[in-house]
């Protein structure tokens, strides 16, 4: 007893710091004042919260959930699988961050105040991400995803340059009126829950307290529910159709943001649809919502592959990625069993490393040749070895070559596919992965190899443009031959949530 | 319990009508002036109608939420768009070009009304005088919000819209569960301001960057173009 008391209380504990360093950040960058201080708080206060993720991704393994506040914070497997990648790309996006938007003030792009914001926003942005994935009251979890939104619009809008102003226009507009819908749903899911509520079960908000009473619910007012949570998170989580705010706003952001765009929002948005696709999937069976999303995937897909093949920019064809690989996760979702599900926690993990080290490169490889356009970037190889490199190795990586992380989470998720039946739409999944693989490797080649269009002075952009991306390139590279048995552990834990729904006591 | 007398029928009829009209408002005039005047209206209404729904079932923590709507969708929120069209010229204030006319557009609304009111009716609802009254209509906030904000040009307009949808929300919600938790109210309250205090900085630098509030402007952004 006292010891179960003194265990809730250090998780407790553990999630409040967690929460509160950003937030102490946020607070000492505004009062710092000079450029090297600022870096070194934001870089400090992101590794510290790496260390405090992985201590309670540790006690998530250990104890399969960790509840504090009588409920308020809950986490579990599948909270873990989206807290690890937060904090790991925080952690590197500060660390970029030193080099990129410290390049982007010396050269006149942005003045103090500007700088000051950023890391201001940047931690801001962090805790609202952190938000998400630890709140047990699903309204709550909405106004983070909401915030996230406002945070990110900010660090978009950082540059007065018009594109960017109309990225974060679109990004706000389009967010906004999609996560209105997301409210919506929950709130018919909250009134099934208060229907059924009998017995005074604590908050009817909670994930938990809805989990437990689901399948009492409502089936035609789950099923509209499902459809507005699909269509609201899936616009934020940038599911085609309604992606049309994503490649804009990811392409327009400062570089370090567009990783954690990309690499992390993504996910959190993704994060939401899949509990509400439990709890759907607990009321009147997993098919409804599972066809929902193997469509909406599918559809993804198709699309980020006829774009990224006709593609001009650089960082556009990036996004246009990022929503091929929530597609290959809505999908994976979808087709269930304990592979898909496996399959799709690797590969947020690995999309959530590969991305960002694409973005870092490419951010870097735009600041030495001056310009996003594909035509224009020849020769990175021979201008930036290490950069060239590891764009190389980053982009073979995301676009599913063995032995990277990501051809075995897709491996794992189209063998799923075809093991529960859906042919047709893991034949076509196959076929949009092969078109995505030649568009994308095309690019790829084009740039790195081949003679630069301009006499360039040679060299790589400082240690903090590198480091960051070679850390990335390792875990992608041990990640694609050997999946680390903590990893497993929680993929497998999240097996269970999602197919079997069952509360773990 | 919801008493069922005739008396408070009356008011949740008279209430809905009141917050339909001031919607219409919205719908059918051009001046941004009007429209900010009608979506106060709106808003007005629609406290009141949280103020009737607290007052219906008893639970005090709904009267909060009713004059948070007050302070801050009926006073703050215009008082920040107020100053943004104070900072842009005067072209921009007025919806002159919209891609439906206004006449065709107050047509439209209505059939979104109507189709509010059939699609609640598929849906096996609790029978509960406040549901019925209120629901319909949160909805139609939504679809005539909705189809605001697609069809006019300004940028302040488009805000407008999305506000509509927000207040379509917080009816539907309020009107549903009989009071969210105060706690994520005040969360949806503080995220809505701040979104507004946002868009009311990137609509001073549109007008800035481009000289008027024309979404038009903001089409640069394509597949098929470079730098």
């Amino acid at each position: 007893m006292i010891q179960q008391l003194a265990a809730s209380t250090g998780f407790s504990i553990i999630i409040v710091t967690l929460l509160l360093t950003p937030l102490a950040a946020l607070v000492s960058t505004t009062l710092a004042g000079k450029k090297r201080n600022i870096e070194t708080i934001t870089a400090v206060s992101t590794f510290f919260i790496l260390i405090q993720g992985i201590i309670l991704v540790a006690a998530v393994i250990s104890e399969k959930t960790v509840t504090a506040f009588n409920g308020i914070f809950y986490v579990d497997a599948f909270s873990a699988v989206i807290l690890l990648p937060i904090s790991l790309v925080g952690f590197v996006a500060a660390l970029y961050s030193i080099n990129y938007i410290g390049r982007q003030y010396n050269n006149g792009f942005m003045d103090h105040k500007q700088l000051v914001r950023y890391y201001q926003e940047f931690n801001l942005f962090i805790f609202t991400m952190l938000l998400v994935p630890v709140s047990n009251n699903l309204g709550l979890m909405w106004v983070a995803i909401e915030a996230t939104t406002l945070v990110s619009v900010l660090l978009i809008m950082l540059y007065v340059k018009e594109d960017a102003i109309e990225a974060a226009w679109k990004y706000l507009i389009v967010a906004t009126v999609g996560l209105s819908f997301a409210f919506f749903g929950i709130t018919f899911f909250y009134y099934a829950n208060t229907n059924v509520a009998a017995s005074d079960l604590g908050d009817g908000w909670n994930w938990t307290t809805m989990l437990s009473n689901a399948k009492l619910f409502d089936p035609t007012v789950v099923k509209i529910a499902f459809i507005f949570i699909l269509v609201g998170y899936g616009t934020k989580a940038g599911l085609a159709p309604m992606h049309t705010w994503l490649p804009d706003a990811h392409s327009e952001a400062p570089t370090p943001v567009s990783a954690l765009l990309s690499g992390v929002l993504l996910n959190c948005a993704i994060y939401a649809i899949v509990r509400f696709h439990i709890i759907s999937s607990n009321a009147i069976g997993s098919l409804f919502s599972s066809q929902l999303l193997i469509m909406l995937g599918v559809v993804s897909i198709g699309i980020a592959a006829a774009s990224i093949y006709f593609q001009r920019d650089m960082k556009r064809m990036l996004a246009y990625s990022s929503v091929e690989h929530m597609g290959i996760v809505a999908f994976a979702i979808g087709t269930g069993g304990l592979i898909g599900v496996y399959g799709a926690m690797l590969h947020i993990i690995n999309h959530a490393i590969t991305k960002p080290l694409m973005f870092f490169a490419s951010g870097t490889i735009s600041q030495k040749f001056e310009t996003k356009a594909m035509r224009h970037i020849r020769g990175v190889i021979t201008v930036m070895p290490a950069t060239g490199a590891l764009f190389l190795l980053g982009g073979l990586a995301i676009a599913g070559m063995p032995p990277f992380n990501i051809f075995l989470s897709e491996f794992l998720i189209l063998s799923s596919g075809f093991n529960s039946g859906q042919f047709i739409a893991s034949s076509l999944v196959l076929l949009f992965l092969t078109v995505i693989f030649a568009g994308f490797t095309g690019h790829l080649v084009r740039m790195v190899f081949g003679t630069p269009r301009r006499e360039m002075k040679k060299g790589d952009l400082g240690k903090f443009a590198v480091i960051p991306m070679i850390i990335l390139v390792v875990l992608a590279l041990i990640l694609g031959v050997y999946v680390p048995e903590p990893l497993q552990i929680l993929a497998r834990g999240v097996s269970t949530i999602i197919n079997q729904g069952d509360l773990p006591k | 319990m919801i008493p069922t007398d005739a008396p408070q029928i009356d008011i949740l009829t008279i209430s809905s009508a009141v917050l339909m009209i001031a919607t219409f408002g919205v719908v059918v005039r051009r001046g941004f002036m009007d429209w900010l005047r009608a979506y106060r209206y709106q808003t007005m209404a629609l406290s009141g109608v949280t103020a009737i729904i607290a007052y219906m079932t008893g639970i005090w923590e709904i009267y909060i939420a009713a004059a948070l709507t007050l302070i801050i969708k009926a006073v703050a929120i215009p008082r920040v768009l107020l100053r943004v069209t104070s900072q842009v010229k005067f072209v921009a204030r007025y919806e002159l070009n919209p891609y439906i006319s206004v006449r065709l557009s107050a047509i439209i609304s209505a059939l979104l009304v109507a189709l509010a009111y059939f699609l609640t009716q598929q849906v096996p609802f609790r029978s509960d005088q406040i549901l019925r009254a209120y629901l319909p209509v949160s909805l139609s906030l939504l679809f005539i919000g909705m189809f605001t904000m697609v069809n006019r040009r300004v940028a302040l307009n488009q805000i407008v819209g999305l506000l509509i949808i927000e207040n379509g929300l917080f009816l539907f919600a309020t009107a549903l569960t009989h009071g969210i938790s105060l706690i994520i109210e005040i969360g949806v309250f503080i995220d809505i301001l701040v979104g507004v205090i946002i868009s009311a900085a990137l609509m001073t630098r549109i007008s800035h960057t481009f000289d008027n509030l024309n979404v038009d402007n903001l089409e640069h952004l394509r597949d098929d173009k470079e730098e």
